[in-house]
């Protein structure tokens, strides 16, 4: 790609010109594509999150002798199931709480909070202007990264909060949320599951259209001076046809 | 601030969640113990513990290491201990021993729980029986083939039978015959076990009443009860159940027509002789009295022209049972007799329902009956003649193929997938397998000592799978270390899938003398693993007292007491009752537990009550509470690590008593305000 000669009205000054060197002369109609792909792409992102909500995120096993097919917890966004009574009527021995005290409100808030995100980093997508880019990758990264950040939260406090009345008594300890663990007898193993590798793939997909957003920023018309908000909201009227028509 | 720099950080940061995201696997599983290095070479084995080729190639047949299935079941009569054992082919292993008559404290059957029920529906007369002489087990069939979802079997000491269901191998009903006393032709279904079998053995007056023994050839009879099997219930219904009246033979064995012979019954018999004994008044005792004729009768019973005829009415009702008299059976051609020599024993169909085959006991014969020549006979009514109770008899050669020898004293017959029988002989002890198609005979092998039934795998369906065998022997003398004058019997397994015939194991069994077994293919088998939560297994659904967890409760009224409680690892709730002396106890107790083989026992001291509380299962136990005193209840299965400490205490207070009230026990206690003075 050759570098642009076109000098536009009102980018005088060093910064501007700096920025003037690495603008692309691309055609209007291929920025448009470029900015409805990064619609598209978010959208997408956000479809993951979304149905990620249906899916599990996590998967604890636990294997001891007496438990040959080993005991399973399957932990989504909204809930865990698998072998939830009988892995709380083993932790009633070392005075664990039951696994349906952990994480109520975040159980609770799920389905809104993954809506609210989702509407927050597609409105970010399409309005943000100058020097937010990065806003939407960023609170779209909450998402996987707060559900690690809570549930090892949560472990944290399973494992400290044990009842001193229980008739085991052992150390507290944080259960391992990834990798292999021991606890007494039980071997145990963490790993994240489909719905987490599913969000994690959106945040990906966000942060790669936050940077071709950045990119097409800087060869818009009004870069430097849009604010911070996109006047034309990415692909709203007028959005790409300034630096066409001044192609042209 | 850089904005490049910051959104590539977060894409970066993005990439490495996805990343180790993505490196997620499947977990590991811990591997336990590592296969031992051949330490010893297999002939420094064979020589050390001097064993032959022969030897090891069976014992390699039949070893199924721990982890590892049986791949057939068989349901064996437990004999004089009532019960009903399953064993596992081809490791010969005993499974579990089912609690049928007797009561069977593992179980919790018998001993304060629901199972009481059943057995208490078992008495014969009012009378209260624990044991039974448990004879003949038949699975339940559809279209001839066994289903795996019952499990039928007979009394014969007090004629009665029995309904295990094999969803959870538990008796689920127990019917006494009200009209005989003691059954041998049973239990036999028909082909989709529409009808259960019973035939009686020793003639009585009909309705178990008394008529002397000068009147036996007028007023004693044999009968054969039709029990209507509801299959969506899983019982016997009694009051859709029939019998048809039989003359004063000894019925002996039965078995169900099935393919061309579905809607017929075979029975035959001994002692047609009509000897009534009196060795002490210088007669012949019943043994040589019973011996005299050379030729006995095979019963032919259409069974569907009886039903129909019982439809009709043509009945006389006894003691509450629908009975076809015997002259209306004789005259509408409900019962046949066919000659068939001497005291025989075993009556068995072959699988494609043409034949039926009758062991000679005391005749060194297996006879084979044609269906279609008995047919053809009873269609044409071309009788030989008629007995003394005017039953039209069938002439013997006309319904006969033919006749094979096959050693002293052939009992039982049973059948594989190539056309061979295989005949259980008694006085040789031996079996001999013989083809059907020629009538002759293939292989004999020894078997210790004293064969009395014999079984092939799924061996009486219509379609056996051949494979194996087992002689069950009534005597093991040599075989096994001894154990006292009382030996154990033995489960012989042969391998039948080549042209001889090889032992390839010897199992004792130590608990009673099983008669007749089945075996039915593993596969066919589903029984569940914990009931769902609640769950009364004699009902069948949940009990209408289950509880639930949080809903744990006393409640009194009046001298009553219901407690409704809940035991999971490792505790009961409530781990106290108190009551008073005289009050009348009624503990209501739901496992919570769903883990597969989580068992919980209950025992409260002195009241000979013990429960199994599988996981889902609600037991109901009630008792007077005539002692005052402290009465420990705990749980009797070793259930966890804590299982010594799943306990609790009944306290009876003596008559008149009050009840502690709350201030009183805290200031019984050592109270924390007399410590600090």
């Amino acid at each position: 790609m050759s570098q642009t000669s076109e000098v536009h009205a009102g980018d005088e000054g060093p910064g501007a010109r700096r920025r003037l060197a690495v603008v692309q002369p691309a055609p209007g109609g291929r920025r448009l594509v470029q900015r409805w792909g990064i619609v598209g792409a978010t959208i997408g992102a956000l479809g993951a999150f979304t149905y990620s909500l249906l899916l599990p995120w996590w998967h604890f096993w636990l294997f001891a002798p007496q438990y040959p097919k080993g005991l399973e917890l399957v932990v989504s966004l909204t809930g865990v199931r698998g072998d939830v009574a009988e892995v709380n009527e083993l932790n009633h021995y070392i005075g664990m709480k039951h696994l349906d005290q952990a994480a109520i409100f975040e159980r609770h808030i799920a389905f809104w909070a993954v809506a609210v995100l989702g509407a927050e980093v597609l409105v970010l997508m399409l309005s943000q202007g100058r020097r937010l880019y990065a806003l939407s990758a960023t609170l779209a990264a909450t998402f996987p990264i707060g559900f690690v950040a809570d549930s090892w939260y949560w472990l944290y406090r399973f494992g400290h909060e044990l009842d001193p009345h229980a008739a085991v008594h052992i150390k507290a300890f944080t259960p391992q949320l990834f990798g292999t663990g021991k606890i007494g007898q039980f071997e145990t193993f963490a790993s994240p599951e489909l719905g987490f590798l599913l969000a994690a793939a959106g945040v990906v997909i966000i942060a790669v259209a936050s940077l071709l957003r950045a990119r097409v920023c800087r060869s818009c018309a009004r870069a430097g001076r849009c604010g911070a908000v996109c006047p034309s909201l990415l692909v709203g009227p007028g959005a790409g046809r300034d630096e066409a028509g001044k192609a042209a | 601030m850089n904005t490049r720099i910051a959104v590539r950080a977060l894409a970066g940061i993005a990439v490495v969640i996805g990343t180790v995201a993505a490196a997620s696997c499947t977990p590991p599983k811990p591997q336990r113990g590592a296969d031992l290095g051949a330490s010893q070479s297999i002939k420094e084995l064979m020589q050390k513990r001097s064993l032959t080729e022969a030897d090891v190639q069976a014992a390699l047949e039949t070893y199924v290491p721990g982890g590892k299935h049986d791949e057939y079941m068989i349901f064996a009569s437990g004999g004089q201990s009532g019960q009903v054992l399953a064993i596992g082919v081809p490791s010969m292993r005993l499974l579990k021993v089912i609690g049928v008559f007797t009561p069977e404290p593992w179980q919790g059957y018998g001993y304060g729980g629901e199972g009481d029920k059943v057995l208490e529906g078992a008495t014969q007369s009012g009378h209260k029986l624990t044991w039974a002489d448990v004879h003949h087990p038949a699975l339940s069939e559809m279209a001839g083939d066994y289903d795996g979802k019952y499990l039928f079997v007979n009394d014969k000491a007090n004629a009665r039978v029995a309904v295990i269901d094999l969803a959870d191998f538990v008796t689920k009903q127990i019917v006494a015959n009200p009209l005989i006393a003691a059954d041998h032709g049973a239990t036999f279904v028909t082909p989709n076990t529409d009808y259960v079998i019973e035939t009686s053995q020793y003639p009585a007056p009909l309705g178990r009443d008394y008529a002397p023994i000068e009147q036996y050839k007028e007023k004693y009879r044999g009968l054969v009860t039709f029990w209507r099997f509801d299959r969506a219930l899983g019982r016997i219904d009694p009051s859709k159940s029939w019998a048809i009246e039989l003359p004063p033979y000894t019925q002996d064995l039965a078995d169900a027509g099935k393919l061309d012979s579905d809607g017929f019954a075979f029975i035959n018999s001994f002692n047609t002789e009509m000897a009534t004994g009196g060795d002490l008044e210088g007669k012949p005792p019943i043994e040589s009295g019973a011996s005299q004729n050379d030729m006995d009768y095979l019963h032919v019973i259409n069974w569907k022209l009886a039903e129909q005829l019982v439809a009709q009415g043509k009945t006389t009702t006894i003691k509450g049972m629908r009975v076809l008299p015997l002259q209306t059976a004789a005259e509408s051609g409900v019962i046949q007799l066919i000659g068939e020599p001497k005291s025989p024993h075993g009556c068995d169909v072959t699988p494609d329902g043409k034949e039926i085959i009758v062991g000679g006991k005391l005749d060194t014969h297996d006879t084979v009956y044609n269906f279609a020549k008995i047919k053809g006979l009873i269609d044409a009514k071309r009788y030989d003649g008629k007995d003394a109770y005017g039953i039209p008899i069938l002439a013997f050669k006309d319904s006969i193929r033919g006749q094979i020898e096959v050693g002293l004293g052939p009992l039982h017959s049973v059948f594989d997938d190539k056309g061979n029988v295989y005949t259980s002989i008694f006085l040789d002890s031996a079996v001999t397998k013989w083809s059907l198609k020629d009538l002759k005979v293939l292989d004999k092998i020894p078997v210790h000592y004293n064969i009395g039934h014999i079984l092939a795998a799924e061996g009486d369906t219509v379609s056996p799978d051949g494979k194996y065998v087992v002689a069950m022997d009534k005597m093991s003398i040599d075989r096994f270390a001894s154990v006292g004058p009382l030996y154990p019997q033995n489960f012989q397994l042969l391998d039948v899938s080549g042209d001889k015939m090889r032992m390839i194991f010897d199992a004792p069994i130590g608990i009673g003398e099983p008669h007749y077994a089945q075996m039915i293919k593993m596969d066919k088998l589903h029984p569940i693993k914990v009931y769902p939560p609640g769950t009364n297994p004699y009902l069948g659904k949940q009990d209408p007292n289950a509880v639930q967890s949080g809903k744990e409760r006393i409640e009194r009224h009046g001298d009553v007491v219901d407690v409704y409680m809940t035991a999971i690892r490792s505790h009961f709730t409530p781990d106290r009752i108190e009551v008073e002396e005289g009050d009348t106890v009624n503990l209501h107790i739901t496992s919570l537990e769903q883990a597969e083989d989580q068992t919980h026992g209950f025992t409260v001291d002195m009241y000979n009550v013990n429960l199994s509380l599988e996981p889902g299962k609600h037991e109901n136990v009630s008792f007077k509470a005539d002692v005052a005193g402290v009465f420990p209840f705990y749980c009797t299965e070793f259930c966890s690590a804590l299982h010594l400490e799943m306990t609790g205490y009944m306290l009876v207070r003596p008559k008149g008593t009050p009840a502690p009230s709350a201030s009183a026990l805290a200031s019984a206690a050592p109270s924390a305000s007399a410590q600090k003075k």
